[in-house]
């Protein structure tokens, strides 16, 4: 990290290269699984300072989770004409590596709390609950037309679904260990069919966390890299498993699928506690696989790092999750 | 062999030494988090060192008996396949004991006469997952409820097991 900030510097005089740029801090950020992040202060000749954030990849077979830096920074940069939902603007792209030791997304530092933090705080985090669901509501409604060519367009509702239950055919052939229970699974998700909705860009990592908040301006939503287009319910399904506390879902399921539908105007035969437990299956597929990958890599020459056997543990719990869901919705 | 403390007493020891010793002493707050997530995979393989060659020879037995009862009442090209295949055997001498008695039997028996080196039992383990996994795809496709009822016990079997491992898992680093 201490050689980060004289790169970075070297990065600012390319991009930037009037405004004679100087690193005045940088410092980890520390949380987060996927991606290695700085927050950087520089100040600027004319005296002006502004902080910003990195993201960027882990170095090569060091990380669990694998998404595209590219892809990544090509949504970010068309998300404020394709949304109504607010953004941290992305300022610079470092896309080879050159100067920031791997491809990194410099974005503005906002000033903001994290909304999970709000919630922690707060003594009624009802209303927070809403605007984490109106937040995510929005999301959903982001008119496809507007992504970007790369975001993969599936053709429908049902080839996704089944795109997805087959993905978890795979890796049963791939990772045996969890096969048993991913075929237990699959199979009984390919008979347990919700109604349809509309495909909708679904965030990937939907959690209050996510969502930076100030009496400023709107809340931003951050850390799009598994944003996809899908089934919106993937998200609520996904909310459902995250354990920091509170979990305005689990607080009052009813009052935070009312404030979705209303917003949404799905139905409740679309949007209901059952389905949502069905998407909970259906929004871990991605990242399972990669859980999965990761160990299954232990012990070789690309050590993916001390993560992937810490979440094992993670694994474990959503072979525990899924078969509880199945249990329930039988 | 020393065999007191074992194994498991001797990775909960080193725990101790990395959260009571270890951990007060670093600054950078990267190294504390990757030292509590080594800790925690540390107290993790503590568990499975004391019992995952019992764990998994139960189970095997277990899953192998699902297998051949769907076998006796199923056609299953992929199900015969990975029953085939049988227990694993490192030991040439036992392998050929136990190549003797599958032929005897028809049919791989769980639970045979094996190799208690962990590589092996792991390897008998995974076999045995994948004619399970074949025969609860043949009863799943038979539409045998009652089948496929005995397999999910099985798999909240296995799952529990799971959760023993992890029973003192945390969420940390987000």
């Amino acid at each position: 990290m201490h050689t980060l900030g004289p790169r970075f510097e070297q990065f600012l005089a390319v991009v930037e290269p009037d405004r004679g740029g100087q690193v005045v801090a940088c410092e980890a950020i520390t949380g987060g699984y996927s991606r290695i992040s700085a927050r950087a202060r520089v100040r600027w000749r004319g005296g002006e300072e502004e902080t910003f954030i990195l993201r960027g990849d882990p170095p090569p077979g060091s990380g669990v989770f694998v998404s595209d830096r590219d892809a990544e920074w090509e949504l970010l940069a068309a998300l404020p004409a394709a949304t109504s939902v607010a953004t941290p603007a992305a300022r610079w792209y470092d896309k080879s590596g050159q100067y920031l030791g791997s491809k990194a997304i410099v974005m503005d530092c906002a000033t903001a709390v994290s909304l999970q933090d709000e919630m922690a705080r707060a003594g009624d985090a009802g209303p927070l609950a809403d605007l984490f669901v109106d937040t995510f509501a929005a999301v959903h409604g982001t008119p496809l037309g507007a992504l970007p060519a790369r975001v993969p367009h599936p053709p429908d509702w049902p080839g996704y679904l089944d795109e997805v239950l087959d993905r978890y055919d795979r890796m049963g052939r791939e990772y045996p260990s969890s096969a048993p229970v991913l075929r237990y699974v699959s199979s009984w998700a390919r008979a347990h069919r919700p109604p349809p909705t509309p495909l909708a860009l679904v965030h990937g990592d939907c959690q209050p966390s996510n969502v930076l908040v100030s009496a400023a301006g709107p809340p931003l939503v951050i850390d799009w890299e598994f944003a996809h287009i899908g089934d919106p319910r993937e998200d609520l399904g996904y909310y459902t498993q995250i354990p920091l506390q509170p979990n305005v879902y689990w607080a009052d399921p009813e009052r935070f699928l009312a404030r979705y539908r209303a917003a949404t105007r799905l139905t409740e035969e679309q949007v209901n506690p059952q389905v949502v437990d069905y998407f909970l299956i259906i929004g871990m597929a991605a990242l399972l696989e990669q859980l999965l990958a990761a160990a299954a890599a232990i012990g070789s020459a690309e050590r993916p790092g001390i993560l992937a056997p810490y979440l094992i543990n993670a694994i474990s719990h959503q072979h525990d999750m899924f078969l509880a869901i199945c249990d329930r919705l039988s | 062999m020393i065999t007191r403390p074992t194994t498991d007493v001797l990775i909960g020891d080193c725990c101790r030494e990395l959260i009571e010793a270890i951990l007060p002493g670093l600054t950078d707050e990267t190294l504390k988090l990757r030292l509590v997530m080594a800790e925690t995979v540390l107290r993790n393989a503590a568990v499975r060192a004391a019992h995952e060659i019992a764990w998994m020879r139960e189970e095997t037995a277990e899953l192998l008996a699902f297998a051949e009862q769907v076998a006796a009442r199923y056609d299953s090209e992929p199900l015969r396949v990975a029953l085939a295949a049988g227990p694993v055997q490192a030991d040439p001498a036992q392998a050929g004991r136990a190549q003797a008695g599958r032929a005897q039997a028809g049919r791989a028996q769980a639970g045979s006469a094996g190799s208690l080196h962990l590589a092996d039992v792991a390897e008998h383990y995974g076999r045995a997952g994948q004619a399970f996994t074949a025969a609860l795809a043949a009863a799943q496709e038979a539409g045998a409820a009652d089948l496929v009822a005995r397999a999910r016990d099985l798999l909240r079997n296995r799952i529990a097991t799971e959760q023993q491992v992890m029973a003192s898992y945390q969420v940390v680093g987000r």
